[in-house]
């Protein structure tokens, strides 16, 4: 119990500033930071399943857009409470996550790789085909948009509760056989793990927490969902983030969100890589130096700092 | 105890959370923001990069408009700062970078915004803060038509559904055992230019032999093409995004089919017309619209606005001046609108307000752009919301050095 | 050393399961007779080649990186819409296309071995994930850079064949699709011949599917890795240099539909198998050209990617390594 007082001091202080910060910012910045908060939700649920159980998925704009389109779907049409979508969004995600993960059951490394890039091609492409009822290409839009005030406290709210719920799921039993599947399957199945049901599980909570995430997206898109913004980069940027964070840690989620959050707006005011591409050669040359040069993210220097220390 | 403990800070934080929300105040109303006695300052997002960034000609040519207003004076005494970013034409880059339009640089008018999807995610919360959302790049009808739940938007250039109808009624007089075959995209875009064009037939639409869809991301047209050479069609109507236009256009001819092709405005350009003609499209003798001055033709050489854009253009933004001379009608667009601004600016008087800037912009009467080609004139009232309705017929020759000429009467009422 | 890679074991010839083969003969026959029975349906059916060579050709590449590092390169596409802006620039800069295409794919040989050497190498060895992620990257710098070099604008490109039309009795064949689907073969051809008649590529053979028997008898690996991706670099932009004049523009989206067709047609013929990945490149690009006119209706082109990936999950599922794959055991 004891050896948690640091962590407890960290959530307290980290939930502090995250409640304080609105009061400091601009209306404009305010929506900035609930973007971090959507970004740290999805990069959240790919890490439970890349990098705790040791399934990658190229796909989670796929969950995403399902996510996303609950929302704008049911506000459009049935004036759905909008908090109410988040958890709807949540279960139907896990559902097609579960679903997804039946066939993952069969499919490892980089076939699982292609089949969840699949998926996030073909996904976005179903409005266009259902177009009467999704709006097609001009989008489908929720019956009322949302303040950025009302944004920040959300996102945030909903981050702190996925981060627990994740914590909660990741410390028992169950983090603990998503783990020894990441490791070796044949030694997990040998040590009693039903490989079927902890690999779907980790699918539908991987896939439920990108859908949460979706549905805070659209609310950001003042509740506009349209194919364009689930494009494959949306899936790329998730990856991104969650490698640089460091698969399988925690903390560096917050890091990893931030870092594809904010760097377009921070870098839109520099020169040379202040345009999209620039900014494309910055995401790209980032992610790579990372995987080569920290195979553990930027979370991994937190540990190895410390082992520094102590031998110092 | 110490696990309940745990659970009550979250609990705290959770609160705390809550009351942000409830609480956060928001920012009194200045008089009019984005005004001050020496700078109007007004924005807008376009694809400078990504899929569609042909059109960062567009903005540029604004630029180079209000460059030229400034040089001589400004309007009113003040000069126009107009600040141009980057949505690589996807909405959910369009909504934060319009917020930041908004509320950190505070504009006057978001003006001249490209793209249907993009204007559609930012145009609720446009009107909801009163922001004008003014003269945008979208041929879409809803601008127009949604002028009572949407007061703060307005359009600039005809839209989709009246050219279907030009190309509907062209076709009903002039070639009256047309047998038809429509391409179209899959979308609203598509969709509506084929409507209208049906309303355009009126009685002839049932010789629409045959209509083929395709979606954005296709890279191959021959399936459709064939379907509609088997179904016997003889006149070949393009409703699609300039890539798919051009291999519409080279498709058609490499299986051997040579009917009269009218092809929608959007992928009319010359650029485009070259590319296809380049790969071996038979491209003389295609139809499409205008309603733009076009300075690459002798025969419009002595009009007013032809040298007004190449003395702006030579004079702001000489890198544009390739693109003027390949006869790109975004540089003569994006003139067309930033004069348009400029006129309605003027309107709104000594002291222009949001409000007086939409009036002014809903109030026009016989208003002469002279970037539009000669005879249009813009009309707009408290009813009607679509600036530019007259169109002219042009019909291409030469091949892959040819141009636009026009030809026939203006098509009046559109709409 | 070589003289020793040669006498390793190398898997006896297998050949593909018997229902597998029936049921491409079928195929096979069932094109035949529908395209003489029908003008539109040969069309069709000689396009769908057309692309699905381009698509096999670029499978391929996927196949030649998978085989030798089991990992796929996600920026394989990305790549080849590199190398069709470098032939572009050339052609720009006054060199025949011919002399562009030549010089392009020798420049495309080195870029490949320049791209393993320095990305691929230091993480060889680590997770599938972190390989994967590592070309993740590669495929967002390669669009970023072309775009800051090039812009995305619509640019043309002079076509290698002409716009000539041949008539096979009523069917319109056009030379640019009958030259696409000659130098794809040619370039497949002399790759085969590479791996079965060189002592570099039965090096190559030899460590891919031995690894550690091959380093013993002297054979560098390491390097035969680097050549190996320049080899499917020179596929790849092949394959880009022929779907260009298929889509009549050039830019920078060029290769991504293209990539997501291979990707199904590496999977469909079995990540293992080169001329698996070939097949199912034709076979997909001829089932996708005929879908739309023969699925009553149902599946409109938006649906043309989802239902090819459809696909590509069934044929996961009940034959997990693909059409012409075969079974390997699950180490402990």
């Amino acid at each position: 119990m004891r050896r948690n007082a640091p962590a407890l001091v960290a959530v307290a202080v980290a939930a502090l500033f995250f409640a304080l910060l609105p009061f400091g910012l601009s209306d404009y910045h305010r929506g900035l930071a609930a973007s971090v908060a959507v970004y740290l939700i999805a990069i959240l649920g790919l890490n439970v399943l890349t990098g705790y159980t040791g399934q990658i998925s190229i796909g989670h704009g796929a969950f995403m857009a399902i996510g996303g389109y609950t929302t704008a779907i049911m506000s459009h049409y049935h004036n759905t409470n909008l908090i109410l979508t988040l958890p709807l969004a949540f279960v139907i995600t896990f559902g097609c996550g579960v679903l997804v993960g039946l066939p993952a059951l069969r499919l490892s490394g980089v076939y699982l790789a292609l089949a969840t890039f699949a998926l996030a091609v073909s996904i976005p492409q179903l409005p266009l085909k259902f177009s009467k009822f999704t709006g097609g290409s001009a989008g489908i839009s929720a019956s009322k948009s949302v303040s950025n005030s009302w944004l920040y406290g959300v996102s945030w709210s909903t981050a702190a509760i996925a981060f627990l719920f994740t914590w909660l799921v990741l410390r028992g039993r169950t983090g603990r056989a998503f783990r020894a599947i990441r490791d070796s399957e044949v030694a997990a199945t040998s040590s009693g793990v039903t490989l079927a049901i902890y690999k779907t599980l980790a699918f539908g909570v991987s896939a439920a927490l990108a859908g949460v995430a979706g549905s805070l997206f659209v609310l950001a898109t003042n509740g506009f969902a349209q194919p364009n913004e689930f494009s494959v980069t949306l899936s790329l940027k998730i990856l991104v983030g969650a490698a640089v964070a460091g698969l399988g840690s925690l903390w560096g989620v917050l890091l990893g969100a931030a870092f594809i959050a904010l760097l377009p707006t921070l870098s839109a005011s520099a020169p040379l890589i202040g345009s999209a591409h620039g900014q494309d050669v910055v995401f790209g040359l980032f992610v790579i130096v990372v995987m080569i040069l920290l195979p553990t993210g930027v979370a991994g220097l937190i540990p190895r700092l410390r082992r520094l220390r102590v031998k110092a | 105890m110490r696990r309940k403990g745990r659970f009550m800070a979250v609990l705290a934080g959770l609160a705390l959370f809550a009351s942000v929300a409830a609480t956060a105040a928001f920012g009194a109303h200045r008089a009019t923001p984005g005004v001050t006695s020496t700078t109007i300052t007004i924005g807008g997002t376009f694809p400078l990069t990504g899929v569609a960034s042909l059109y960062k000609t567009i903005p540029a040519a604004e630029g180079a408009y209000f460059a030229y207003v400034n040089a001589h004076g400004g309007v009113n005494g003040r000069t126009i700062n107009f600040k141009v970013l980057d949505d690589a034409y996807d909405p959910s880059k369009t909504v934060p970078l319009t917020q930041q339009l908004v509320e950190q640089d505070g504009i006057f008018a978001d003006f001249g915004s490209l793209g249907t999807a993009p204007n559609l995610s930012i145009w609720s919360y446009l009107n909801q803060h009163k922001v004008p959302q003014v003269l945008i790049a979208t041929g879409d009808s809803y601008w127009g038509f949604s002028a009572k739940k949407y007061p703060w938007t307005i359009g600039y250039q005809p839209d989709y559904p009246g050219e279907g109808k030009v190309y509907g009624k062209y076709i009903a007089a002039n070639m009256p055992n047309a047998k038809i075959g429509v391409l179209y995209q899959n979308d609203a875009f598509g969709k509506n230019y084929f409507a209208g064009l049906r309303v355009g037939l009126g009685a002839k639409k049932s010789q629409i032999v045959s209509s083929q869809s395709y979606d954005p991301t296709q890279t191959s047209l021959v399936q459709q093409i064939l379907a509609l050479k088997a179904a016997g069609a003889d006149t070949f109507a393009i409703f699609a995004l300039p890539s798919q236009a051009i291999t519409a256009l080279v498709t058609a001819t490499k299986v051997g089919w040579t009917p009269t092709t009218f092809l929608g405005n959007v992928s009319a350009d010359p650029v485009f017309m070259k590319i296809a003609a380049q790969n071996g499209a038979n491209v003389d003798g295609v139809i499409s619209t205008s309603y733009l001055v076009d300075p690459t033709l002798a025969s419009q050489a002595n009009l007013p606005g032809v040298a007004l854009a190449k003395s702006i253009i030579s004079t702001y933004a000489p890198p544009l001046l390739p693109s003027l001379n390949a006869a790109d009608a975004n540089v003569v667009y994006g003139l067309g609108a930033a004069w348009t601004f400029v006129y309605a600016l003027k309107k709104a008087g000594k002291n222009p307000t949001r409000a007086g800037l939409m009036k002014a912009l809903k109030s026009m009467k016989n208003v002469k752009d002279p970037f539009l080609y000669p005879g249009i004139t813009m009309n707009t009232s408290a009813k009607d919301n679509f600036p530019t309705e007259q169109e002219i017929l042009v019909k291409w020759a030469g091949g892959a050095t040819g141009d636009w000429a026009a030809f026939g009467k203006l098509y009046n009422n559109v709409r | 050393m070589v003289e020793l890679a040669r006498k390793l074991p190398l898997p006896q010839r297998r050949f593909p399961a018997s229902p597998v083969l029936l049921l491409l003969a079928a195929a096979c026959i069932f094109l035949t007779v529908e395209s003489l029975r029908s003008t539109i349906f040969a069309q069709l059916t000689v396009a769908g080649v057309a692309t699905g060579v381009v698509y096999g050709s670029l499978a391929l590449a996927l196949v030649l990186i998978y085989r030798a590092t089991e990992v796929i390169n996600f920026a394989q596409g990305e790549m080849a819409m590199a190398m069709v802006y470098v032939a572009y620039q050339l052609t720009l800069w006054g060199l025949a296309y011919w002399e562009a295409f030549f010089l392009t794919l020798a420049i495309a040989f080195v870029f490949g071995v320049v791209t393993q050497r320095v990305f691929i190498r230091p993480v060889q060895g680590r997770s599938v994930i972190a390989v994967v992620i590592v070309t993740v990257g590669l495929f967002i710098l390669i669009d970023g850079l072309v775009e800051w070099k090039w812009s995305a604008n619509q640019r043309f490109m002079q076509a290698p064949f002409g716009n000539k039309i041949y008539h096979l009795g009523n069917v319109p064949i056009a030379r640019q699709d009958l030259g696409t689907i000659v130098i794809t073969l040619i370039s497949v051809s002399a790759l085969w011949a590479f791996f079965r008649f060189t002592k570099l590529g039965l090096g190559m053979r030899a460590g891919a599917l031995r690894p550690a028997a091959a380093r013993l008898v002297g054979v560098r690996t390491n390097a035969l890795l680097a050549v190996g991706w320049g080899l499917a670099a020179v596929l790849g932009a092949v394959a880009g240099l022929m779907t260009e004049p298929a889509e009549y523009v050039l830019q920078p989206t060029l290769m991504q539909p293209v990539l997501l067709y291979a990707f199904a047609a590496a999977v469909l013929g079995g990540l293992e198998s080169p001329g698996g990945a070939l097949v199912g490149g034709i076979a997909l690009g001829i089932f996708l050209n005929l879908l739309p006119s023969h699925s009553w209706g149902f599946v409109t082109s938006a649906l043309e990617l989802p239902v090819a990936f459809a696909a590509l999950l069934v044929v996961l599922l009940i034959k997990p390594t693909g059409l012409f794959g075969h079974r390997t055991v699950r180490k402990v």
